[in-house]
C-alpha cells in the first residue's frame, strides 16, 4: 500500500485513489482510425495509411502512429463506459474547466499493427501540488499489452488543475 | 527513409525542421475525432467561455503528435524508443507550430547504438509550447 496523498483543501482531484489500477480493458486496433490519426499529424511515411507499403516495409499491417496511445486510451475509456466503470478522468473527479496536460512520455516496447486487439490499463501513482496549493498534479502510468508479443508501449502523464481562487 | 546515414550522426546535429499550421478550428475538429479526446476545452468556444476562458486552445497532444514526426521521418517509426515532452505553455488557435530536434547524446543501451535528442515546438511569436527528449536506435 502507498501512503496517503497529502490534501489540498483547494483540490478537485478525489486523491483517495493514489496507487488504484484500472483493470485492463481490450481495445481494437483499427486501419481506418490508424490512418485518419495519421492523416490528421500530416504523417508522410506510407506506413501508417498504405497497407501494401507497410507490408512492403515488413509489417503485418499498417502501423500506428508513435503518439497513437491516446487513441488506444480514449477507446478504452469508451468500453469502459459500456461497462459501466469509470474512465480515468472521472476516476480522479477532473474539472475540465482546469484541467491542463502537463507533460507525457512513451516507451516503446515494439509496434502497434492494424487488426490486433489489445490491453489497455492504467495506474494512478501520486498526487502533489504546485505554487502554494494554486496548482494540484496527478501523475499517472499506463500500458498497451498485447497478449502474444507483449508490452507494447508504456506512459508515464501528468494532468493539473489551474485551482480557481477560493471564494472569500 | 532509410537513406539517412545514421551512424554518421553526431552530437549537435540538427534534424531538418518541421511546420505546422497555422493551427485551424477544423484542425482542432478534426484531431478531437481522431484522437477520441473530446475535452470541450479544445473544440467547444461556449464551454471555454463559459470557463472564464478567451477561446478553446489546442490540445497538447496534437503538438506532440506532430513533434514527433520530426524525429520519425528521419530516423523511421521503428528506431523510436522513447518519446517524451513538457506541455511548457498553451498552444493557442492560428498558432504555427515549428518542431525541431538536436543531437544531444550518443549512448548504448540494450545492445543498441542509441541517440537523444533533444526536441522542442515554438510558436510564431519564439514562446516555446512543447520541451522534451526523444531517444533513436542507430542500428
Amino acid at each position: 500500500m502507498t501512503s496517503a496523498a497529502p490534501s489540498n483543501p483547494r483540490g478537485i482531484f478525489d486523491r483517495s485513489v493514489k496507487g488504484a489500477t484500472l483493470e485492463p480493458v481490450p481495445v481494437q486496433i483499427e486501419r481506418g482510425v490508424i490512418r485518419f490519426f495519421a492523416q490528421v499529424l500530416g504523417e508522410t511515411d506510407p506506413i501508417h495509411f498504405d497497407v501494401e507499403a507497410a507490408r512492403a516495409a515488413g509489417h503485418p499491417d499498417l502501423v500506428a502512429s508513435s503518439s497513437f496511445f491516446v487513441v488506444i486510451e480514449a477507446a478504452a475509456d469508451e468500453e469502459r463506459k459500456r461497462r459501466g466503470q469509470p474512465a480515468l478522468l472521472d476516476t480522479l473527479k477532473c474539472d475540465f474547466r482546469y484541467l491542463l496536460h502537463g507533460d507525457e512520455r512513451y516507451f516503446y516496447e515494439a509496434p502497434i499493427y492494424a487488426g490486433e486487439e489489445v490491453a489497455f490499463s492504467t495506474t494512478i501513482v501520486d498526487f502533489y501540488d504546485k505554487k502554494g496549493g494554486a496548482m494540484e498534479l496527478v501523475t499517472c502510468e499506463s500500458k498497451v499489452v498485447h497478449p502474444k508479443r507483449g508490452l507494447l508501449v508504456r506512459s508515464q502523464r501528468t494532468l493539473l488543475h489551474r485551482l480557481p481562487e477560493p471564494k472569500g | 527513409m532509410d537513406k539517412i546515414n545514421l551512424k554518421a550522426v553526431e552530437v549537435g546535429a540538427a534534424l531538418p525542421e518541421l511546420t505546422f499550421g497555422p493551427i485551424s478550428r477544423k484542425t482542432l475538429a478534426l484531431y478531437a475525432g481522431a484522437s477520441g479526446d473530446h475535452n470541450p476545452a479544445h473544440i467547444d468556444i461556449d464551454f471555454a467561455k463559459k470557463a472564464g476562458l478567451p477561446d478553446v486552445f489546442a490540445h497538447g497532444m496534437l503538438s506532440f503528435g506532430v513533434l514527433t514526426r520530426v524525429v520519425t521521418r528521419w530516423a523511421g517509426a521503428g528506431r523510436l524508443r522513447e518519446f517524451g515532452a513538457r506541455f511548457v505553455s498553451i498552444t493557442q488557435v492560428h498558432d504555427l507550430i515549428t518542431c525541431k530536434a538536436t543531437v544531444i547524446e550518443k549512448f548504448e543501451a540494450d545492445g543498441e547504438q542509441r541517440v537523444r535528442l533533444a526536441v522542442v515546438a515554438t510558436a510564431q511569436d519564439g514562446r516555446e509550447t512543447l520541451s522534451g527528449d526523444a531517444v533513436v536506435a542507430l542500428n
